[in-house]
């Protein structure tokens, strides 16, 4: 029996469509690999263990380095794998666009949601890694620390939004990314304190959405302190302003994507 | 009041003299602008579909037929007129849309079937009927990069024919699959039409035109230059195609 259906797809089946490319989009990516799933949380941690190895020596004296340095690795590992994969996301399912109507801003968001789940087991780990340290974080810091992580996505969302729809028109956007995402590794201060970096140039580091996420992460969750109301409201518009930039792009270009396919 | 009406569409491509699809060629090109020229495909288009009609479009290759079924579907958008939906369409522009290789039978219908408008719910209790349609049960579990080509075009099929919306988009998929397949997708379109369902088919072949299709148009360089009997169009479009006076 065929089902007839009358109106345009209903909320149910975008989220119906959300969850199935999510199932498929894992299923592909993890399926064929031994450990699966495993390797994705494998590269963070080690990636963890040789920076931690190397750079102790510098920065030892700090006996809270390491439990900043775990919080910059995996926070900045979510936007780097989560933005590469936005920015590819149309393209990567051109053959859905060019052949069906459906909202296309499904594509963007599903595609960062491997990244969303890694992120979402790497923050448990990152939680147990204090607890066991002896720096258990309270209610208050774990809730900052989620509305911290809200803006993250938000502010991936943002970016893969107009990035995905530019990538159809410039095709090397996605080298151009690669670079800025190896600049900004050390632009973010992941492996090195941000107190070492002269105050002058806090603000231009700050304009770099991974810095504001890490540092209030590192404030609430290490050292037990909260951010101003003034950094708290600098976050908030530096989301809003990501976010809005994305939507307009998406919105005046999405239209046209099929075109570029 | 027609399910779908068609008014006085017009689309152009912009043909630039040199393609540029990179920042760097754009960065290095930056003093020399490129020429574009306008390729107009479709001009003045306007007809309607009633409720329960099957309306054929025919007309030679680059004629602007694909281009018109997706600005129906609403994939591409209208340079000037506009498309009124009045009820929900389901294109099946070309088969094994959505087809990810690396996953089995199963989770592609899921696939296919979400990005068609179904929710998880009719996926899950229509499994067993698509792929019983499809004669693909002993293969359900198989990675589709080990199908042939017309076991993948039976499995398309099976999902496109159980997500029908009341209008059906069509462009040239009636000819997959053995005699049975065939007989069992013309049967099953049979059902659909005696059903209410408007379809719009476009097809070279004016076996199937005249054999499905209450109406046809045919389509000459973006315009509609005859909208009559099946019959009547096929002939027009055979002498088209021939060059025959």
């Amino acid at each position: 029996m065929s089902v007839t259906r009358s109106e345009a797809l209903s909320p149910a089946a975008v989220s119906g469509l959300v969850w199935t490319l999510v199932r498929t989009d894992f299923k592909t990516r993890y399926q064929p690999t031994v450990g699966g799933f495993v390797w994705a949380l494998l590269k963070p941690f080690a990636m963890f263990l040789v920076l931690m190895a190397v750079f102790s020596f510098i920065f030892g004296g700090d006996p809270a380095y390491r439990f900043h340095l775990i919080i910059g690795l995996f926070l900045w590992d979510f936007f780097a794998e989560a933005t590469k994969h936005g920015l590819v996301s149309l393209q990567a399912k051109s053959y859905l666009i060019n052949k069906a109507k459906f909202p296309a801003w499904v594509l963007v968001i599903s595609a960062a949601s491997n990244a969303l789940i890694t992120l979402g087991v790497v923050c448990v780990a990152i939680v147990v890694f204090l607890a066991v340290g002896g720096r258990a974080p309270g209610p208050l810091a774990c809730g900052l620390f989620l509305l911290y992580l809200v803006q993250y996505i938000l502010i991936v969302t943002g970016f893969s939004l107009a990035a995905s729809v530019l990538f159809l028109r410039y095709r090397d956007l996605n080298q151009l990314w690669d670079v800025a995402i190896q600049a900004g590794f050390f632009v973010a201060p992941i492996v090195y304190p941000l107190s070492i970096i002269p105050e002058r140039f806090h603000f231009f580091l700050y304009l770099w959405p991974p810095t504001p996420i890490i540092q209030f992460a590192r404030a609430v969750l290490v050292e037990g302190t909260i951010p101003t109301a003034r950094a708290h409201a600098f976050l908030a518009i530096e989301t809003l302003v990501i976010l809005a930039i994305g939507l307009w792009v998406f919105r005046v270009l999405a239209p046209r994507a099929a075109e570029y396919l | 009041m027609a399910v779908l009406d068609v008014r006085d569409v017009a689309k152009s491509f912009r043909i630039p003299d040199v393609h540029r699809t990179t920042v760097r060629e754009h960065a290095l090109a930056l003093f020399r602008p490129r020429r574009f020229r306008d390729l107009r495909v479709l001009d003045g288009v306007t007809f309607q579909l009633a409720r329960g009609e099957t309306l054929a479009i025919m007309g030679r290759n680059g004629c602007g037929k694909s281009t018109l079924l997706k600005i129906i579907a609403g994939i591409y958008a209208a340079e000037r007129g506009h498309v009124v939906r009045n009820a929900g369409i389901t294109p099946i522009l070309e088969l094994g849309l959505g087809w990810n290789p690396e996953l089995d039978a199963v989770d592609n219908v899921y696939l296919m079937g979400a990005v068609l408008g179904l929710t998880l719910g009719e996926i899950r209790d229509g499994m067993d009927d698509i792929l019983a349609f499809a004669e693909l049960r002993p293969f359900a579990s198989l990675k589709l990069q080990h199908y042939s080509s017309g076991m993948a075009a039976r499995l398309a099929y099976a999902v496109a024919f159980h997500a029908v919306r009341e209008v059906l988009v069509l462009d040239e998929i009636f000819a997959v699959g053995d005699v049975g397949f065939i007989m069992r997708c013309q049967e099953r379109y049979r059902a659909l039409s005696a059903a209410g369902h408007a379809v719009l088919l476009v097809s070279h072949d004016p076996r199937i035109v005249t054999t499905f299709c209450h109406r046809a148009i045919l389509l000459e360089a973006g315009t509609i230059v005859m909208d009559d009997t099946p019959e009547r169009v096929c002939k027009e479009y055979l002498r088209l195609v021939t060059g025959a006076r």
